[in-house]
């Protein structure tokens, strides 16, 4: 008998853009004063590049940002498309033009969560692994989509020949682990109940 | 008086110079920023005085420094505020200014106003010029951003409106900036100094007049690449006193001059990946004017590019050259062109600079930077548009090459 897992894996791929809440290494908290639950990456490059001081939801928002680390490098190079360099001659510039203020800069991942916990408004990026009590971690998601999800690429299943002929069906459950690329990093079958009453063979 | 001050306040700044960092209080639950900048150079040229200091004998005459207050007041709305003082050579003098002060409402991120007196966006660095911390070099191209015309196009008195509107993922951004109000030359500005050192010198007592203009520039969907373009108009009438040079004998008699036709077009691109920063801009300046009370009509057009490069060796080491491209030609009518042939010919060194410099930029921390840059310079350009090599200050003429040596060093906090 055919596995079941692929043609089902397949009818059940909606991949999806970003999603996940955890962006590569860092992750996006805020204030619980954010209403929102997700940004966009257009958006967040906004705040950060202080363009804007609330999110599409009304949300009044500010940054703040790491003085270095490897969270900090991360996140300029994924989402602001600038060298810390390149991002402080920008802070500079606002601030001695006149048309923005120098953003909060802290040493380090806790000292980020401590202030966004107690600072209305404030959102700023921290290390995966660090902690997040007090504040909420926001998803990042592509631009333009419905809901915070986009059908990025969609596959036809195949139902096995032989159990089309049998005539058999049923439900399969599966654990899905999509990454933050919409990708689909590994499949579990973890149960199911076909017509003929016995689950399906693990593989 | 002013210099112990001045040292005084460079003591303290750099005995702070780990710690700096902007100061912030409340009003009315709304936090105020204040943050402050200085620098101090020195130069010293082989041959020729230049941008109006004795840097044949070298000069320490090249210090500025200036602090500003700002608010962000709601999401949409900011004022704030930026005095400036400055002494290089003879320009300046210690006069402070009010640098900038405006209230700016943004409406969407496409749609913004400020109004008050604002920095004129020319360019990729007309409103940053004087900030010596946000670049490799000591000194900006001076074919484009000339420090002694600093007045001539830096701020205007009137209002803004500007935005950035996404054209979608593969298009990029455009960013646009349009203006109008006035501008006035300071009296201790270049062009008033130019004209109190010239050969018939003219005591400019006011110079200045509607402004306006426009800046397009594209963020392209390539990461780190921009192109722009931007227009200036002006109006000049300028007032004065001088002694007639066809009539000597009545004295000091009132002055005016006023342009017909004034505009700049500039043309810039900008390139960063990594630790490579390429710039490059071209600027044309074309005046038509009429001088010495309307009997000496004058046309002058003053035309430069740059092309710039700098690398960032290290963390708190960058190394930069640019090749710095100036010329003016100049056509004079009426009595003033009966005394004074047209300057016509780029290639004579009285009509061109064409400078080549090498710099290094060391961070000594996140807020202290020293740089030292050397220049080479073919040519003087001692024209009457100024263009830092004064006659008033080379008495004995000029040498066709200039090289000079500046070392600055700014604190910005």
């Amino acid at each position: 008998m055919k596995s079941l897992k692929a043609p089902l894996v397949a009818a059940t791929l909606l991949l999806l853009a970003p999603l996940h809440v955890l962006a590569g290494e860092v992750k996006i908290v805020a204030s619980p004063s954010v209403r929102a639950d997700s940004i966009t990456v257009a958006e967040l490059k906004s705040v950060f590049l202080e363009k804007t001081r609330s999110l599409s939801d009304g949300s009044h928002v500010e940054p703040v940002l790491a003085k270095s680390g490897s969270a900090h490098e991360v996140f300029l190079d994924r989402y602001m498309g600038k060298s810390d360099d390149e991002l402080q001659t920008y802070y500079r510039t606002l601030v001695f033009t006149g048309t923005g203020a120098m953003p909060k800069f802290l040493a380090s991942d806790l000292d980020i969560v401590h202030y966004v916990a107690k600072t209305k408004g404030a959102i700023g990026y921290v290390d995966i692994d660090v902690p997040v009590e007090g504040v909420k971690v926001l998803a990042i998601v592509q631009a333009g989509t419905n809901g915070g999800r986009r059908l990025l690429t969609r596959i036809e299943p195949e139902y096995p020949e032989t159990l089309q002929r049998l005539q058999i069906g049923g439900t399969v459950r599966l654990v899905v682990t999509i990454s933050p690329k919409g990708s689909v990093n590994d499949v579990q079958v973890v149960g199911g109940i076909p017509s003929s009453g016995k689950p399906p063979p693990r593989r | 008086m002013r210099r112990r001050i001045v040292l005084l306040l460079w003591s303290c700044l750099c005995a702070a110079g780990a710690s700096l960092h902007a100061q912030d209080f409340k009003i009315f639950d709304r936090q105020v920023q204040i943050h402050g900048f200085a620098s101090q150079g020195f130069i010293y040229t082989g041959d020729n005085n230049w941008l109006t200091m004795h840097t044949s004998q070298g000069s320490g005459a090249f210090t500025d420094f200036g602090a500003n207050a700002s608010m962000q007041v709601t999401d949409n709305f900011r004022v704030g505020a930026q005095v400036y003082d400055h002494n290089i050579g003879n320009l300046g003098e210690w006069h402070p200014i009010l640098d900038w002060a405006f209230a700016d409402y943004r409406f969407k991120p496409w749609f913004g106003i400020r109004g008050g007196k604002v920095k004129t966006v020319i360019g990729l660095y007309n409103d940053t010029q004087d900030y010596e911390f946000l670049n490799t070099f000591a000194l900006l191209p001076q074919s484009v951003y000339p420090l002694d015309m600093h007045d001539a196009n830096i701020a205007h008195m009137g209002g803004d409106v500007y935005g950035s509107i996404p054209l979608g993922r593969r298009s990029g951004t455009l960013l646009y900036t349009v203006y109008g109000g006035e501008r006035f030359d300071n009296y201790y500005g270049g062009y008033p100094y130019a004209l109190r050192k010239s050969v018939v010198p003219i005591n400019l007592t006011s110079n200045g007049g509607p402004q306006y203009g426009a800046d397009l520039r594209w963020q392209t969907p390539i990461p780190g690449l921009l192109a722009g373009i931007s227009r200036m108009n002006q109006q000049d009438d300028g007032k004065g006193t001088f002694v007639p040079f066809w009539n000597p004998s009545v004295g000091q008699t009132a002055y005016w001059e006023s342009t017909r036709h004034y505009w700049l077009n500039q043309y810039y691109g900008q390139y960063s990946k990594g630790r490579l920063h390429l710039d490059s801009e071209y600027r044309r300046n074309y005046i038509d004017a009429v001088g010495f009370n309307g009997t000496s009509p004058v046309q002058f057009d003053v035309r430069g590019w740059y092309v710039s490069g700098s690398y960032r060796v290290a963390r708190r080491l960058q190394v930069g050259s640019y090749y710095s491209h100036y010329t003016m030609t100049a056509h004079y009518e009426g009595i003033l062109g009966m005394v004074e042939p047209s300057r016509t010919d780029t290639s004579r060194p009285e009509n061109h600079i064409y400078d080549k410099v090498v710099s290094a930029r060391i961070d000594l921390n996140r807020f202290w930077n020293v740089k030292v840059e050397g220049h080479f310079m073919d040519g003087y350009g001692d024209g009457p548009y100024p263009d830092g090599f004064y006659p008033g200050d080379n008495p004995t003429g000029f040498k066709p090459n200039t090289n000079a040596l500046v070392v600055r060093t700014g604190l910005n906090f």
